[in-house]
């Protein structure tokens, strides 16, 4: 139960990607901070560039225990860039089922 | 489309689940050998999960049902998103439904087990803190994370704001779980990101449909936030010498052209369609497979002209003023 739980809703735990330690329960959303926003960068490209209301998960896609991006769109498309050894992410690829077409939703 | 990656039926793989703006729960069962065709989720009745507006893929149109309501009374609120999270501590998923319309979230319990799970068809309104859980401008879509470290899950969600004009965009905003297992009790919600206010020359952030996702993205032992969204901003104006109109003219004339030529295309494939759905009932099976057929291949015919499109309306940009909308993903780095 505990090892679903934990894959389930908060893959990244399960990748073995350090996650925070607690922090103060008391602490207020006044008090959290975040540097101004930067953009990602996938290969040559920004990560989501040019997708219909990019939505972006971060998952283990190809077992290397370190956190992928997987970006679905309104389209219903999903695609994924590979984190490298290094932190960047490699270019953008579809996400594809097991008979090797590309991952789509039906959106409407 | 927000997403999860969950073992929904306990077979072992990670599932992808989704709600589109089809209306509905969508998710494509993983296995040893790969992801699977993506299926709507269904209720114990065999009835499609739903909030209360949604498209009927028979029909070709959209309809409102309200057998899912508490009142049972339809109202105008879709599902575009769905999570899966053990509400009751019982051992099995139930789903969390969030609506597009005014963000309200709902959850439907399973009744069943996660190998034969039966959602009740019933929709809960979900609360945060004494009012019921909701988002005026917009759920995209929400996420359960342990934000504060307190062993339980609590509710991140981004919004859209207006994605089209200069009215405020979105945000994102964070409910805290202070209930214990198998009693969740969310609280009010707090703002981690203020909706734009645009206005800017360039994109200096994301603005509007915003869908957030908490991950350590640094290593330094906090959550910080992956946001996907549209930036829109506008490109400054600036003196152009000879060259430059007569490259800016050139620009214009091959936007014209494939505009026109999208145009075309739409209008041939609304002509392939007809002729391929003559004579048929509009509401048979074999009118709505080939309309969908010549639908399904117009869309991937079109992606190129899109992107040369936004390619050059980049280019437009860095001559005159250009209002711009983009997708991109963001980091927001905790401090």
């Amino acid at each position: 139960m505990r090892a679903r739980w934990l894959w389930g809703t908060f893959t990244v735990v399960a990748l073995g990607v350090a996650l925070s330690a607690p922090r103060s329960v008391a602490e207020d959303a006044e008090s959290i901070r975040f540097a101004p926003p930067q953009r990602i960068q996938a290969g040559s490209f920004i990560a989501g560039a040019g997708r219909n209301f990019p939505s972006p998960v971060m998952h283990d896609v190809d077992g290397d225990k370190r956190a992928d991006i997987v970006i679905g769109d309104l389209d219903g498309r999903v695609t994924y860039a590979r984190r490298n050894k290094d932190g960047s992410f490699a270019a953008e690829q579809p996400l594809r089922k097991r008979d090797g077409k590309p991952l789509k939703f039906h959106n409407w | 489309m927000g997403s999860q990656f969950v073992d929904l039926n306990a077979d072992g793989h990670l599932d992808y689940l989704t709600a589109t703006f089809a209306g509905s729960p969508y998710v494509s069962y993983g296995s040893a050998e790969g992801f699977s065709d993506p299926v709507r989720l269904v209720d114990a009745q065999g009835r499609r999960i739903i909030i209360s507006t949604c498209w009927n893929e028979e029909k070709l149109t959209d309809e409102n049902l309200g057998y899912a309501m508490p009142d049972g009374k339809p109202r105008a609120e879709r599902c575009i998103s769905a999570w899966a999270f053990d509400w009751d501590a019982d051992g099995d998923y139930d789903l969390l439904l969030g609506s597009y319309e005014n963000g309200h979230l709902y959850r439907q319990m399973n009744e069943g087990t996660d190998r034969e799970p039966k959602f009740t068809g019933r929709n809960i309104p979900v609360l945060a803190g004494d009012k019921p859980f909701a988002l005026p401008a917009g759920m995209t879509a929400p996420r359960l994370v342990d934000w504060d470290g307190d062993g339980d899950l609590d509710i991140l969600a981004g919004t859209f704001g207006d994605y089209y004009g200069q009215k405020p965009g979105g945000g994102v905003y964070l409910s805290r779980n202070a209930g214990s297992k198998g009693k969740p009790q969310f609280g009010a919600l707090e703002t981690l990101v203020q909706p734009s206010a645009k206005g800017a020359n360039d994109p200096t952030r994301p603005d509007a449909g915003l869908y957030v996702d908490a991950v350590d993205y640094d290593g330094d032992g906090d959550l910080d936030l992956v946001v996907g969204a549209f930036s829109m901003w506008t490109t400054r104006a600036r003196e152009l010498n000879e060259d430059e109109n007569v490259t800016l003219e050139r620009l214009r004339k091959q936007q014209k052209q494939v505009t026109d030529r999208l145009q075309q295309m739409s209008r041939a494939t609304h002509a392939a369609a007809t002729k391929a759905t003559e004579g048929l009932a509009q509401d048979s099976k074999k009118y709505r497979d080939r309309w969908m057929k010549v639908y399904a291949e117009h869309e991937e015919k079109v992606i190129p002209f899109h992107r040369q499109l936004q390619e050059l309306t980049r280019n437009i940009g860095t001559y005159v003023a250009t209002p711009r909308r983009e997708g991109f993903v963001w980091l927001y780095e905790r401090l």
